[in-house]
């Protein structure tokens, strides 16, 4: 188990109610596969997500990487050292190149990667399907889809095991959100990497190893 | 890609911005850097021409403060002399470098005849019975030609023996040696006449006189009031006359002044009953010291250290009290500078302190994703740290020069509004501290430069504005919270 929720509670108060987006939510990923939570606008799998990926704090419960409280770990340290997280708008720097962009989480970890971080950088971009040419052009000068590539490389790029991603296809069209699907399953499946993917695609859930359902706080398989 | 490297890429990948934040340092920067200038030559200034006026410093009655009291006060007031073991003591302070103290007494001669010089034309003298000063002194190498106020050409100074037992020995003016064919060796002989001025006559009448003889030991020549008779034209015949009466003057030891001063009392107490009874016991020896401190910086301490030694309504004059009278236009100035310093700093911190708080909220999306990469808040807070200073460097280094040129400007222009004002002095005139400094040399004297002190200064104040202001807004980024931004 590389990752696990446990009694996750998490809700906003509203004068004396609270109104729970998260209640006594479990659940737990292994390595190697390929996850999906499939949810409606507003049933909360962002939430879920933002605590999976330390952004965001439950009010109470814990969630445990490797069977260690993130709390322990620290929640900044968690996020520099043990994930990658790729964002539904790619959240890309938009004065930076591409290469660069993968090269930001690479200065920030404590992780050990190989010295020559720049070829590095452009292995990982080409794996993902970035040439050389547009690796070194501003992220801003990229498509959607390409931008995408880079988000994913730069959630690759500090070698985690673990990449969470926020509605990655949601901007995308069909074409290119099928490929990005296809990476995903790569990286679980040949890399040995735990995906866990938000979305509100059946189409997306229907290809991963595993998917949940959130509905009113509660999680629960999606069959 | 480390924080620093991302640093040096938001600056030259943003130029526009970054253009914008040079340009709002520049502008203020001149402001700060133009105020510093003005206060560094306003400053020099002080320096320079109190270094000029001198070190020395006296011990007097304060007129200021005398004039102010009131009849009743100045019924029962019975003002205290200096005494010789007070002015001793105050000479033994740490701040002085040597003193001396002084009686002088006019005489007259039979055989010698006063220097003139041509340019007053002749008979400056005719009628003055006592053209001759006796200079009394207790230093014998002589303060005046330490000072380099005179220089002694031939012979020499006095030995301690001659000055304790008052020897009748004299150091005079070369000019008046060869107006007279005297030379070291010589002796010669005045004449201590003493003079009444009855009510009902317009004629003096001599009650009395004595010879003084004295043997010229040396011969020494003017110096300070011959330099400054050959630069100051427009005031050239007070400087003449200054120098003639120079001339004229013959150091001798105190003894000599003080038997002089006591033959003439007992003439006058002889003549006048009266005049007996009320100087009877009264002591005829008015000493005036005169201290050369170490620096000019000291004189505040000596001052701090002198004033409870002295007896009542007895104050410290110091030859640097000229400058606060000849300083008007340079004050002026330098208030003028303090308070636009003040200024422009309040506006650098604000305006520089909204500038980079908007350009952080332009970039709250990037430093999100910094910090939702795990990057630490304080490497955030330092790439934007360095952006700014960086820029602000660059700014500052420009205002450098162009505020320097901006302060030698404006600070002419000002100079010159004031220039016509002119200062009368009123007020008790001390030789040994008076000098021909004017306001016009106080101006003369200014100048904007650029030396290291106002370099250090303009980045050390510019940048710990810059720093301050740049601080403040960076308290947004220890709020921000990277989930709220991106997802």
């Amino acid at each position: 188990m590389i990752l696990e929720a446990k009694d996750l509670n998490y809700y906003y108060q509203d004068g004396e109610q609270r109104r729970y987006i998260l209640k006594d939510t479990s659940v737990s990923f292994e390595k190697g596969k390929f996850y999906t939570i499939l949810g409606q606008s507003g049933s909360g799998k962002t939430t879920l997500l933002s605590l999976l990926s330390a952004l965001d704090s439950p009010h109470s419960g814990e969630v445990l990487f490797n069977e260690e409280d993130i709390k322990k770990i620290g929640y900044e340290k968690y996020r520099r050292n043990n994930i990658g997280i790729i964002f539904q708008s790619y959240n890309l720097i938009p004065t930076l190149t591409a290469v660069e962009n993968v090269l930001v989480p690479m200065s920030i970890t404590e992780n050990d990667i190989p010295e020559d971080t720049k070829t590095v950088a452009y292995n990982l971009l080409d794996y993902i399907g970035i040439v050389r040419n547009k690796a070194d052009r501003l992220v801003n000068k990229l498509s959607g889809g390409e931008q995408q590539r880079v988000a994913i490389a730069r959630a690759l790029a500090t070698n985690v095991e673990l990449i969470l991603a926020d509605e990655p296809t949601g901007n995308l069209d069909e074409d290119m959100e099928q490929e990005i699907i296809d990476i995903f399953k790569k990286l679980a499946h040949e890399h040995g990497k735990c995906v866990i993917v938000v979305t509100h695609s059946n189409e997306i859930a229907l290809q991963s190893d595993q998917a949940f359902h959130l509905r009113k706080g509660v999680l629960s398989p999606y069959e | 890609m480390n924080f620093i490297k991302r640093a040096f890429l938001g600056i030259t990948r943003k130029k526009g911005k970054s253009l914008i934040l040079l340009a709002v340092i520049f502008i203020l920067g001149n402001l700060i850097s133009g105020a510093i200038s003005i206060q560094q030559a306003t400053g020099n200034v002080e320096s320079t021409i109190k270094e000029r006026l001198g070190t020395a410093a006296t011990v007097d009655m304060d007129y200021e403060a005398w004039d102010k009291m009131s009849e009743e006060e100045l019924e029962t007031f019975e003002p205290e002399m200096l005494d010789i073991d007070l002015i001793k003591q105050i000479g033994d302070l740490s701040y002085v470098k040597y003193y001396d103290y002084n009686m002088t007494t006019w005489v007259g001669s039979e055989s010698i005849e006063p220097y003139e010089d041509a340019d007053l034309g002749e008979g400056f003298f005719s009628g003055d019975n006592m053209p001759f000063r006796l200079k009394g002194i207790n230093y014998a190498p002589v303060i005046d030609f330490e000072e380099g106020k005179a220089k002694l050409v031939d012979g020499r100074v006095f030995t301690e023996e001659e000055i304790d037992n008052g020897a009748s020995v004299t150091v005079i003016s070369q000019k008046l040696a060869s107006e007279n064919n005297l030379e070291v060796g010589d002796t010669f002989t005045l004449l201590n006449a003493v003079y009444d001025y009855p009510e009902d006559s317009e004629e003096e009448e001599l009650i009395g006189s004595r010879d003084v003889v004295l043997e010229v030991i040396g011969l020494f020549d003017p110096q300070s009031a011959k330099e400054e008779s050959d630069d100051k034209n427009e005031d050239s015949d007070m400087f003449l006359m200054e120098d003639i009466e120079y001339q004229n003057a013959m150091y001798v030891p105190n003894a000599i002044v003080s038997a002089e001063d006591n033959f003439t009392m007992e003439v006058y107490a002889e003549n006048d009953p009266e005049f007996a009874e009320m100087m009877e016991d009264e002591s005829f020896e008015y000493y005036e010291p005169i201290y050369y401190l170490n620096k000019p910086e000291d004189i505040e301490a000596f001052r701090e250290e002198v004033l409870p030694l002295l007896p009542e309504l007895y104050t410290v004059i110091s030859a640097s009290d000229q400058y606060e009278r000849i300083s008007g236009p340079m004050e002026s100035m330098s208030k003028l500078a303090k308070y636009v310093l003040m200024v422009a700093v309040a506006a650098t911190i604000l305006i520089t302190g909204l500038v980079v708080l908007l350009f952080l909220r332009d970039r709250k999306r990037e430093l999100g994703i910094y910090l939702s990469l795990g990057e630490k808040r304080s490497k955030v807070i330092g790439q934007i740290l360095i952006e700014v200073m960086v820029v602000a460097i660059v700014g500052i280094t420009l205002s450098l020069f162009s505020g320097n040129l901006l302060a030698g400007q404006v600070s002419d222009t000002i100079m010159k509004s004031n220039d016509n004002e002119s200062e009368y002095f009123e007020g008790v005139y001390y030789e040994n501290l008076e000098s021909n400094l004017t306001t016009e040399d106080v101006l003369d004297s200014y100048e904007v430069e650029l030396n290291s002190s106002y370099v250090l200064g303009f980045y050390g104040i510019g940048l710990l504005t810059i720093l301050i202001s740049t601080i403040i807004p960076l308290i947004y980024i220890v709020r921000l919270n990277p989930k709220k931004i991106l997802m």
